[in-house]
């Protein structure tokens, strides 16, 4: 009797839960639609990306941009904030219809969640302290001293390939942290040498701090930054890169670039 | 940024963190009590089931548990994240005051519900009027502590995207650079919530105490 009451317990249980998976099939787009709005992520701890104004409000480049493009889709905007490296499972799992916070193109990522056409362009970056004594004329010199990364970026993903791997920097050296003002706390304190991250946060970082600075910029693991989409969704897809081409054209992003990037 | 600004972006957050502790404490009570009841008087598979559950959620981290809650669990149901925190944290919760309510049951003295049924009360009247009531007292102690425990593991749900105390020191911290002082501030806070609690709890424990003869 008791065995019996288990095992439908156990049937009715999975049965729920497969009911739960199978109902995917309708794209993002027209939920959205219908709800009249559409839920973006964000990380708002990135300055001039996408951070907190003394205001209270967010604000940024990344955050006026999506504004506008969900201003053109003609529904309403509600942001979600939370830490970046909750955003890409949390587009994946359907907890948000979209994410812009400054990704890049990766391809562990593009398994689990689409891309949207690229809209602006980044660079990489290497910071040090003024009390640095090494050297960094090409990127791999950075394996010599203790790196500090943010944790699931894109220059996460570049150290670990292209230093760790190989074996020229080891794991013990390299030290992952949830925001990149943290990172560059321990770099001003001496815990890590070298910084690598986006260069324009890291300016902004730099010019907060002038104990830091730029030693080395270039493209490595960066290039284009583009918004996360739910996997396989076409129609949304479609939907923001015409709205993205649309203010390309129209020098709109140029703008904000100014407002945003310049000093 | 100035100090005010600061301080008042940070407290903004102390709602959330209130809601996410008032969901998560009585729903964990609920879930709690009903499970100690089932494992104290339930029979010995019941207390097996039990015991696997208290194991089980008292052997991961909360943090864990709500990302497992939150991102897998919930991938069809459209529950927000103050909603999938508040409730994971309340189900992490069940399971720490499942092992408070046992205990306190368990010292209530057999004698009690022996008494009860002898003079003819059922074994559901004798628990609910008799062994409860004074199982409530001997609770308190412990369930302040959990009380306190939840306040604090409330600013987990951060990792969710709720914007709660710590999420917010995170934010203003980075845009304003004033870490220290972000930081500083959210510890105050959670320590006048905290405070607050625990003193009002012993205030009703007081109030529950039976008088002792001098």
């Amino acid at each position: 009797m008791k065995k019996r009451i288990l095992l439908t317990v156990a049937l009715v249980l999975s049965v729920a839960l497969l009911v739960g998976c199978a109902t995917e099939a309708d794209s993002v787009l027209d939920k959205i639609n219908q709800a009249g709005t559409v839920v973006v992520g964000t990380s708002a701890d990135y300055p001039p990306y996408e951070y907190i104004d003394d205001a209270g409000a967010m604000t940024g480049f990344d955050i006026e941009l999506m504004t506008e493009i969900v201003k053109r889709m003609g529904v309403e905007l509600q942001w979600e904030d939370m830490p970046f490296d909750s955003l890409v499972a949390a587009v994946n799992s359907g907890k948000l219809d979209m994410s812009i916070s400054c990704f890049n193109y990766d391809e562990e990522r593009d398994l689990t969640v689409d891309f949207s056409e690229a809209y602006y362009t980044t660079e990489d970056a290497f910071v040090v302290s003024s009390a640095f004594t090494g050297s960094i004329v090409v990127p791999e010199d950075a394996a010599n001293y203790k790196v500090g990364v943010q944790s699931g970026t894109v220059q996460d993903g570049w150290l670990t390939d292209n230093l760790v791997t190989p074996g020229l920097l080891s794991e013990a050296n390299l030290s992952r942290y949830e925001r990149v003002d943290q990172a560059a706390l321990d770099l001003a304190s001496g815990r890590i040498d070298v910084l690598m991250g986006d260069y324009v946060p890291v300016q902004a970082l730099v010019a907060q701090n002038p104990d830091l600075l730029v030693v080395f910029h270039g493209e490595l693991s960066t290039g284009p930054i583009n918004i996360v989409l739910p996997e396989g969704d076409t129609a949304l897809k479609a939907e923001v890169d015409r709205i993205i081409k649309e203010l390309q054209a129209e020098g709109f992003i140029d703008q904000l670039a100014v407002k945003y990037f310049s000093e | 940024m100035d100090l005010g600004q600061l301080l008042s972006y940070i407290a903004s957050g102390t709602v959330y963190t209130v809601g996410v502790t008032l969901i998560a404490l009585p729903s964990g009570l609920l879930i709690g009590t009903l499970l100690a009841l089932l494992y104290v008087y339930g029979g010995k598979s019941a207390a097996r089931l039990m015991n696997l559950y208290s194991t089980v959620f008292r052997g991961i981290p909360p943090l864990v548990l709500l990302f497992i809650l939150f991102f897998a669990v919930t991938k069809g149901i459209n529950l927000s994240a103050f909603w999938a925190g508040s409730l994971s944290l309340g189900i992490v919760s069940s399971a720490y005051q499942m092992e408070i309510v046992r205990g306190a049951l368990l010292s209530v003295s057999g004698d009690q519900l022996m008494a009860a049924r002898s003079i003819g009360l059922s074994r559901l009247e004798a628990i609910r009027y008799v062994v409860l009531p004074q199982a409530v007292r001997l609770a308190i102690p412990p369930w302040s502590n959990e009380a306190a425990i939840i306040i604090k593991d409330s600013s987990l749900v951060y990792a969710l995207g709720v914007p709660e105390i710590l999420r917010r020191a995170q934010l203003i911290g980075a845009s304003s650079q004033r870490y220290l002082l972000a930081y500083m501030s959210a510890a105050v806070i959670y320590f006048l919530l905290v405070f607050v609690t625990t003193r009002l709890l012993a205030l009703f424990e007081k109030k529950l105490t039976i008088p002792s003869n001098p």
